[in-house]
């Protein structure tokens, strides 16, 4: 071999290398969502205390079948029953606690650093194929039309094939850090993730809510027993 | 951040191609001249730009906008519906020229494929070069000598924008407009032949011989007599009274070899030699005759 077939084999080699690394990283930080009997959803343990971030879609219609049903499944392979902190039906995402103060929780990216282009992976669990990974890049950054009172909400949107079942899992940069969660608010072709800027302040509003029983939310937040 | 690990050739790769689609980005530009969803358009220089032909469905109020959202009027300069490629002119424009890759697409390369229907920003998918085709005839009375293929999503309004390398350098002009739809790349060999002819003639050339022709076998006796590696030729089986090829003296039974210099081995190659600067050119037309070679001067008509 000369030196550049020798180079690109070892880039080549590089590359296989960081790629299941990183793969095998964000994957710890990946949780099972099964609601009652329904199928699986995806979710990112947020925090190292049991936060966990999914899709409202995933995780909201949990109050038709009772609290026990909300139940997650960490990478480690062990179960948690959930409480749903809150919801937010507009941006389509939910909140929730699991009894868990060491949760291997996920490396979070500054979406706001996004580019278009990058590198991505989408990990989730599409038709019930758990981990399931899948890569591409940045498509675009735009706006997606909500029904609500923010009218529209930031997306990131990606060339990833995402099925159901990637509803509520981690879009990732090449670092591994997170940079928004999939969603399957808007139709069309294109993958579509809520950015980790907007993921942010909706969990930081829920726990202000919860420090801050006064104050109202948009918000529709559980009461705590 | 933990992410700027410069050691890392994932964020390295990933950084290398966000940057390719801000390179290629701020050449690529929204061109509004349909009704539906515009489309895209490549800057070629400070006030002309390549878009697809298919997307322009009317002669004036065409809009552009540029990367920092400038909305500028442009005019036709030239059109080709053969190749699918139209040529527009923004006076008094300063745009930002993209720059051609020095080699044609491999397969297997990585590639991004870039789009501006939109004012929200840039937009990119990726993919990876999955064949390289041709000669194919477009069906609109031009030939493709070759195109590419990708696996690289062509979303809606991405037709008349770029396909670049990681370097953001520009290997292609998407289109969906060539092939019933079937979104193809017209190599930046190609295309940027045809925006020249564009600039220089408004239209693309193409040339008119006046024959009718079958490709056939050489026999083992007529290579000899050709000297070069070559299994068929074109036997003419027509000469149109008072054509290009009547004129010189062309003859049915003739087998046409070769022209300009070049070989000529079946009819599409034939098509594809017969266009741009030869056409309304005297120009050597090498046949085989009797068994000896010879090369006759045809005055290359115009197919109107």
């Amino acid at each position: 071999m000369d030196r550049k077939t020798n180079f690109a084999a070892t880039l080549n080699d590089a590359l296989a290398d960081e790629m299941s690394a990183l793969v095998e990283r964000v994957q710890r930080s990946l949780v099972v969502v099964r609601v009652g009997k329904h199928g699986v959803g995806a979710g990112v343990i947020w925090r190292r205390d049991g936060l966990i971030v999914t899709n409202q879609h995933v995780a909201g219609h949990h109050s038709l079948f009772g609290r026990a049903h909300l139940q997650v499944t960490l990478a480690d392979g062990r179960d948690f029953p959930a409480r749903l902190l809150a919801q937010d039906p507009e941006i389509d995402l939910a909140l929730l606690q699991i009894d868990d103060q060491d949760s291997p929780a996920a490396q979070i990216a500054d979406s706001r650093a996004v580019r278009v282009g990058q590198l991505i992976l989408a990990v989730g669990h599409p038709w019930g194929q758990l981990g399931f990974v899948t890569a591409g890049v940045v498509s675009g950054l735009s706006q997606a039309q909500t029904r609500g009172p923010r009218g529209s909400v930031d997306i990131i949107r990606s060339d990833v094939s995402l099925a159901p079942g990637n509803s509520g899992g981690p879009l990732v940069n090449a670092g591994g850090g997170v940079i928004g969660i999939n969603t399957m608010i808007v139709g069309g072709d294109l993958g579509v993730a809520i950015p980790t800027q907007v993921i942010n302040s909706f969990v930081e509003g829920v726990l202000g809510d919860l420090t801050l029983p006064a104050r109202r939310s948009r918000v529709e937040t559980e009461k705590l027993v | 951040m933990s992410q700027s690990n410069d050691n890392n050739p994932l964020i390295a790769l990933s950084d290398a191609m966000a940057e390719a689609v801000a390179k290629a980005g701020a050449a690529t530009l929204l061109v509004d001249a349909r009704r539906r969803l515009p489309a895209s358009g490549i800057a070629l220089s400070a006030d002309t730009l390549l878009t697809a032909d298919h997307v322009i469905e009317r002669d004036d109020d065409l809009g552009v906008m540029l990367p920092d959202g400038s909305q500028l009027t442009a005019s036709v300069a030239g059109r080709d519906s053969g190749s699918d490629l139209a040529l527009l002119r923004v006076k008094g424009a300063t745009l930002a020229p993209a720059e051609p890759a020095p080699q044609p697409a491999r397969v297997g390369q990585l590639v991004l494929a870039l789009g501006r229907p939109t004012p929200e920003g840039i937009q990119a998918s990726q993919g990876v070069v999955s064949a390289i085709g041709g000669p194919v005839r477009t069906g609109r009375g031009g030939l493709l000598e070759n195109y590419i293929r990708t696996d690289a999503i062509p979303y809606p309004g991405f037709s008349g924008g770029p396909l670049i390398d990681a370097a953001g350098r520009v290997l292609g002009v998407n289109t969906s407009g060539l092939a019933r739809g079937m979104a193809l790349t017209i190599p930046a060999g190609l295309a940027w032949q045809v925006a020249a002819a564009l600039a220089e003639h408004g239209s693309v050339r193409r040339g008119y011989l006046g024959v009718r022709s079958q490709p056939v076998d050489l026999p083992p006796t007529q290579k000899q007599a050709l000297g070069r590696d070559q299994n068929t030729g074109l036997l003419l089986v027509g000469i149109e009274d008072d054509g290009p090829a009547a004129q010189a003296g062309l003859l049915v039974g003739d087998i046409l070899v070769g022209i300009a210099g070049q070989p000529v081995s079946d009819p599409d190659e034939l098509l594809a030699r017969l266009v741009g600067a030869l056409v309304g050119q005297p120009t050597p037309v090498e046949v085989l005759r009797g068994g000896q070679r010879i090369t006759i001067t045809v005055k290359i008509g115009e197919r109107k």
